[in-house]
């Protein structure tokens, strides 16, 4: 009961001195002659601005600096140059493999998913019946929540899970053994990616489906006048009409793949031999366990946002060559 | 039935054939729709009997698609295990104090994104959508401090007051456009009647876009009860404990030698049902907060 009155406390306090910070910004402006439109309208962006500034902007120089430093919370930050990226380079084991699992995950749950969620999307966007009824259920796994999704496939994907018993004939004509998917290094990546599989493309399919409605009947139209068939109409429209929605659920995937964390925490991955997930790298480090290189965690932290960084650029400077929006002609 | 007589240009058995073709399509489309069901429906039927089942028959092979005898008194087990009824009052208070906090802020923000021009506000949009692209990675280790310093640590405030500064630009996103397709007009009557602008933000505008409210709200609602990285690192006290990680804790407790996997399905589904219950009443709203970034933005 106490902690929930405290937290109320504090939780009112600030509200209270935004709610203050909004009335002063305005009174300020409007003293230094400010129209009063302009006045009102950076007021109210005030709670955005300040939580900018102390949740973001002063964070990223933060963390920016701990990373050049040994830092353990009790001890002041110590200069270190940048041994702590050398250690993540060259003496940890468990970066490469990490590296490798995280990049590897994406690139392959990534493509996958949006194939199949668009093809998906097209069956739903042709006039099938109950269109709500399916998308209802394909949206489901999206809906459940990632931690329960994750202890779902765990199980399933058991050395005596469903998968295998479902999968035993497969096995028998390939004379192998029923692998235990997240023990076994060579197995581990394909069940994650079969895992985010399934949580995400029902809601990838959902965002197609609305960019798939969106395009003009009679673009598919003119190809069927010019003789166009099926495939004619599937690269020629289609694909340039949805590629815009393509292109921001992309984006937001790398994003995504990049910093996963859940599946890492619950299932038990070695970091040194199948790696882990370098969001799980970055908390081990600097909370788990009675562990605080804060220092050491802040450093691989910016190794993922410059990955993140160079990934969303090479996405946007393809963008040119692939996504089509209207009204944009070169 | 009279067919209808094919013109002598165009023998009737091409029709037949085009016919058949989209019959035959129609069934594959439906084939496929319906495989594509059992891949979203057969995991969560196995969860469902999984927590039913006894601790005898979770192991058998090949395993009983139903258990023999429906062992309700799992989930009461569960109770036993975890103090469920704690678990869900810390959830409920974090989720709900988090949502009410990102609902009125975003929404001030976003009315001030879209209604009013200021020097710089194009420029500062742009950096709060760049924002929308920044992994959290990169922040958590400072806010941590910042939340350490001020000696909140096992406390809910990191978990809930930072969403007072508008969290979420997503948000701030969807309630901008929103409040851009409202006519200037019905403030400007507002104005005429005596409004000021406080009145006319929650007398005339926040009602107008009450479905972009909904879809946030139910978007919010989702996104904190699902958070597990953030109670993960803040809460340390068991009984201070959110539903996911009194989850969390059980799962790492599973035994090798024989794992209680008929209790961790039984916590998945209670942790799940919430969420479920309020996507089929207000489906409309995830799809819309889903859906309304992609296709206008």
């Amino acid at each position: 009961m106490n902690a929930y009155l405290r937290t109320l406390i504090d939780f009112v306090a600030v509200a209270v001195v935004i709610a203050a910070i909004i009335v002063v910004t305005y009174r300020v402006q409007v003293l230094m002659r400010v129209k009063r439109e302009a006045a009102t309208g950076f007021a109210l962006i005030m709670p955005w601005l300040l939580g900018f500034l102390i949740w973001t902007a002063y964070p990223l120089l933060a963390s920016l600096y701990y990373s050049f430093t040994s830092y353990n919370v009790f001890q002041p930050p110590r200069w270190v140059g940048l041994a702590n990226y050398q250690r993540w380079f060259t003496v940890d084991p468990s970066f490469w493999p990490s590296l490798r699992l995280t990049l590897l995950y994406g690139a392959s749950s990534l493509p996958i998913g949006l194939a199949l969620s668009l093809g998906l999307a097209m069956l739903l966007a042709r006039n099938v019946r109950g269109v709500g009824i399916w998308r209802t259920l394909y949206y489901l796994p999206a809906i459940i929540p990632g931690v329960a999704t994750i202890l779902l496939w765990r199980w399933l994907l058991g050395t005596n899970g469903l998968l295998n018993t479902l999968a035993a004939p497969v096995y028998t004509v390939l004379k192998m053994q029923p692998p235990s998917w997240f023990t076994d290094p060579r197995f581990a990546l394909p069940g994650l990616v079969i895992m985010s599989l399934w949580g995400v493309f029902g809601a990838n399919t959902v965002i197609l489906l609305a960019g798939l409605k969106n395009i003009p009947q009679h673009l598919y139209e003119a190809v069927a006048l010019d003789g166009g068939g099926a495939w004619a109409k599937f690269w020629n429209v289609t694909i340039p009409m949805v590629s815009p929605t393509l292109f921001y659920t992309l984006v937001l995937g790398v994003i995504a793949a990049v910093k996963t964390f859940e599946p890492g925490i619950f299932i038990h991955l070695t970091s040194t031999t199948t790696g882990t997930f370098l969001q799980v790298l970055v908390w081990s480090n600097a909370f788990a366990g009675g562990n605080s290189r804060m220092g050491y965690a802040s450093a691989l932290g910016w190794i993922m946002l410059v990955i993140i960084l160079v990934l969303t650029v090479f996405v946007f400077r393809s963008s040119a060559l692939w996504v089509y929006y209207e009204g944009e002609r070169t | 039935m009279r067919q209808p007589v094919a013109p002598a240009a165009q023998p009737a058995p091409a029709y037949g054939s085009v016919h058949e073709e989209q019959i035959l399509t129609q069934i594959v489309t439906y084939i496929l729709l319906v495989f594509g069901a059992l891949v979203v429906l057969v995991p969560l039927f196995w969860m469902l009997s999984t927590s039913l089942k006894s601790a005898d028959e979770l192991f058998l092979v090949p395993p009983p698609l139903l258990p023999a005898i429906p062992r309700w008194a799992n989930y009461i087990d569960v109770w036993v295990i975890q103090p469920f009824t704690g678990y869900f009052l810390n959830t409920i208070f974090i989720t709900l104090l988090a949502m009410a906090g990102e609902i009125i802020s975003c929404a001030i923000v976003a009315y001030g994104f879209a209604r009013f021009r200021f020097r710089g506000r194009d420029a500062l949009f742009g950096v709060l959508l760049a924002t929308m692209m920044l992994p959290n990675i990169i922040t958590l280790i400072p806010t941590f401090l910042i939340w350490r310093g001020l000696g909140r640590i096992d406390t809910y405030s990191p978990l809930t007051v930072g969403a007072l500064f508008a969290w979420g630009p997503a948000y701030i996103f969807l309630l901008r456009q929103f409040f851009m397709t409202i006519p200037r007009e019905i403030e400007e009557a507002a104005v005429m009647d005596g409004a000021n602008t406080p009145q006319i933000f929650v007398r005339v505008m926040l009602p107008l876009v009450k479905p972009a409210i909904l879809a946030i709200a139910v978007l919010s609602f989702t996104g904190n009860w699902n958070n597990f990285q953030g109670p993960l690192i803040y809460i340390n006290t068991p009984a201070k404990y959110p539903v996911i990680l009194g989850l969390y804790a059980f799962s790492e407790s599973l035994s090798k030698e024989a794992p209680k996997w008929n209790y961790m399905m039984a916590m998945t589904v209670i942790m799940s049902l919430p969420i479920v219950i309020l996507y089929f009443l207000a489906q409309r709203y995830f799809i819309e907060g889903l859906t309304v970034g992609s296709v206008k933005g």
